[in-house]
């Protein structure tokens, strides 16, 4: 059966990490954790927005990237939908902000959307749909986080910043095209921050085995279902990456090997990326796949719901890589921080001004 | 087994026990496992849940963590029962002070079949709220105001033991090793996987000198219990099992103790035990002890006279019928809960087998403390 998602691709992609580190052993020494509990979530360092970067700042960089690579005006864009759980306003669309500085048409559809890790995931998932139904030509999908912890809470290890943005439009010019995308969804209170509170709460050993593992395996799941497909039919496979550890158990428990899954896996030297997360994981993948190789994409937000995506990488993908910085570009881009940088930068300094 | 100051008093049985699958249960209620645990122990025990007469409940953070006070009233109504409820609350051993009051209760005449719950519901919950509540086990306004945890006295005695027996670090992983070993077999443990040595040693220090799998996990869990009287033994459709006798004590506050290492409450419920019954502690009894933390393990070995001091590492490798179910260590710790699984495995292991494990001895005896040896909880078993 011709599913409708068939008629759409990502035309372009593009990924913004910011330059700064911060190492897991500096954390783990200031806050007085296990010297191994780096090691047990599979992080080394973290990438660390700057004092004059936000989920904004970094979205429009990804994006500026993904019209690079798709080769388009950034007129012909009728949609941008960013993905965020760390909006420098709280009220106030980032998508106008973005979209207007990135010069897209102004007949646009736009919103701000929020699933904790998954909705700019949510994000791919409506571009697809309005591009398959005629409604658009192209959309902007972004995923942006400057992703905030409790200091010396374990999420503070992983907690990190960055963004990914495409250009999704018609399959004919896509670098790889959308094969099938489905979407479980469940209440599941696993991660939350409430309104007004600086910092996430989440229910430790909870956000595993019913959240993370649960949600995604049934994402796939439905996806094998539905499509016929088998583990083994995918050349890649890229999770949501909450920290090192949790892609690959997954990845076990879905039959899939770790092989497979390492090549999108940058969690253990960037951090978690939120919004960006799996979507980071995708495009480096991306820059490295051939034309034919199928990709599975399975990104997760607590709350909770997981996608689950097939997409086939087409001859197109290759020629665009070079066209604007690449994810080992950005991993390879860095200068190490201390704590108390991180601490100025993150604003988890309070001062008085004035 | 003679028994001395209980002649005149009816006997009292196990007529049947129910337990739920330790663990973090992040799909049930509190209620939904009680109820699950007291389904079993009523068909275990062939008895409908109208007949229970009074009942008994053990819950050490019902009220902390679950904001339930008067649990056993909540828990009578959950049943549609309308018999007298209490609540039983002596920290980690309140299962095995629940299991006396009940046992108390047949005795008196006050009731025919009592039924015993043991619930602990901890894992909706933070592990700094969790562990909050498990360090209220000791006194609050002396010892929690100045951030002292149970563990920290476990790491403190455990320093001692080693440092005064001569006893190596890599010795004291024998007790978590062992109690793996058994969890593995009982289909109801949390920690259902075998530990060697190297993994113990490279887990992570939780308290200095203490690593992870010196630790027993707190976790969720129910277990429930059947007692009736003599005129209903002949009712019993399985091996009855009687509760010969229970007996405890507090101590002081391990601080104003002359020898860290003695548990002085262990020492006086057995002393107290022995003037009701007499019995022969031996490496070849089935024996359930408290340990919460590896080193109690070996103290309490101790402490009843099982081996000598500082000879707990040498012995626990014949000891085939301690902790048949893991232990808190391995089967995991359902605080209130805890000591009422040690007796319902207990039962089952003297009835038949349980684990795998067929079990000769006609007596059987139960070890609880709370917190930093608190207070101690024995319950002796016959077949």
């Amino acid at each position: 059966m011709d599913r409708p998602e068939g008629k759409t691709g990502i035309i372009g992609w593009g990924v913004y990490i910011p330059r700064y580190r911060l190492k897991a052993s500096d954390i783990a020494k200031l806050w007085g954790f296990d010297p191994t509990t780096p090691s047990s979530l599979g992080i080394h360092e973290k990438a660390v927005a700057a004092v004059d970067e936000d989920s904004i700042t970094m979205g429009w960089y990804a994006a500026s990237s993904a019209i690079k690579r798709a080769g388009i005006k950034p007129e012909k864009i009728e949609a941008v939908f960013v993905g965020s759980e760390s909006k420098p306003y709280a009220v106030k669309p980032s998508g106008t902000v973005i979209g207007d500085a990135l010069g897209v048409s102004r007949k646009r559809l736009t919103t701000d959307l929020e699933f904790a890790c998954r909705a700019g995931s949510e994000a791919v998932r409506l571009v697809v749909s309005l591009v398959s139904s005629g409604t658009i030509g192209y959309g902007l999908a972004i995923g942006s986080d400057t992703a905030q912890a409790n200091p010396g809470d374990v999420l503070e290890f992983t907690a990190s910043s960055g963004a990914a943005a495409f250009v999704i439009g018609p399959a004919e010019d896509a670098a790889a095209r959308f094969e099938a995308v489905v979407t479980y969804v469940t209440d599941t209170p696993d991660f939350w921050r409430r309104e007004g509170s600086k910092y996430p709460m989440h229910g430790e050993g909870f956000t595993g085995e019913p959240a993370y593992f649960h949600h995604i395996t049934s994402s796939v799941n439905l996806l094998m279902e539905e499509t016929g497909l088998r583990p083994e039919d995918f050349d890649y496979a890229v999770f949501h990456q909450p920290n090192g550890k949790y892609p690959l158990r997954v990845a076990s428990k879905l039959g899939i090997p770790k092989e497979k899954v390492l090549p999108g896996l940058v969690t253990p030297w960037i951090g978690n990326t939120y919004n960006a997360s799996a979507l980071i994981g995708l495009s480096k993948v991306l820059e490295e796949a051939k034309p034919g190789q199928r990709i599975l994409v399975a990104p997760f937000g607590s709350g909770a719901g997981s996608d689950a995506m097939s997409l086939i990488v087409t001859d197109k993908a290759s020629a665009r890589v070079n066209e604007a910085p690449t994810v080992e570009d950005f991993l390879s881009r860095k200068t190490y921080i201390d704590y108390a940088e991180y601490a100025k930068s993150r604003h988890i300094i309070w001062r008085n001004w004035g | 087994m003679e028994e001395l100051g209980v002649k005149n008093m009816g006997k009292v049985f196990v007529a049947g026990v129910g337990m739920t699958k330790v663990g973090r249960i992040f799909n049930k209620g509190y209620k939904e496992l009680a109820m699950e645990a007291v389904d079993k122990a009523l068909n275990d025990a062939g008895i409908a849940v109208s007949e229970v007469d009074y009942l008994v409940v053990s819950s050490a953070f019902s009220d902390s963590l679950l904001n339930q006070v008067d649990i056993s009233s909540i828990l009578a109504q959950e049943m549609g029962i309308d018999v007298p409820a209490i609540s039983v609350n002596t920290g980690e051993s309140s299962g095995v002070a629940a299991l006396e009051a009940a046992l108390n209760a047949v005795r008196a005449g006050k009731s025919n079949t009592a039924l015993i719950i043991g619930v602990e519901k901890l894992s909706e919950f933070p592990s700094a709220k969790i562990n909050s509540s498990f360090s209220h086990v000791l006194d609050y306004e002396i010892e929690g105001i100045r951030g002292i945890a149970p563990i920290n006295y476990a790491a403190l005695l455990l320093k001692e033991y080693m440092k005064r027996y001569g006893v190596k670090r890599d010795d004291i992983f024998q007790w978590a090793i062992e109690m793996h070993k058994r969890a593995e077999k009982n289909p109801y443990a949390y920690l259902r996987f075998a530990l060697d040595l190297d993994k113990a040693r490279n887990s992570q220090v939780i308290s200095s000198p203490l690593t992870l799998y010196d630790v027993a996990p707190l976790a969720d869990g129910a277990a429930a219990a059947v007692l009736v009287n003599e005129d209903l033994q002949t009712t019993i459709r399985t091996q009855p099992v009687e509760i010969v006798a229970t007996a405890s004590a507090t101590a002081p506050p391990i601080y104003l103790r002359n020898d860290m290492l003695d548990m002085l409450a262990t020492k006086k419920a057995l002393e107290r035990l022995r003037t009701t019954v007499k019995f022969k502690m031996g490496k070849d009894i089935a024996l359930q002890v408290h340990d919460s933390f590896s080193i109690y393990g070996f103290l309490a070995l101790e402490e009843l006279g099982v081996c000598g001091r500082g000879e707990g590492v040498k012995a626990i490798g014949d000891l085939q019928y301690l902790n048949v179910g893991g232990g808190l260590k391995a089967r995991g710790h359902p605080v209130g809960a805890s000591s009422l699984y040690a007796l319902d495995e207990t039962v089952l292991l003297m009835r038949d087998s349980f684990s795998g494990l067929r079990y000769d001895g006609d007596a059987a005896l139960i070890h609880s403390i709370s917190g930093a040896e608190n207070n101690a909880w024995l319950a002796l078993l016959k077949r």
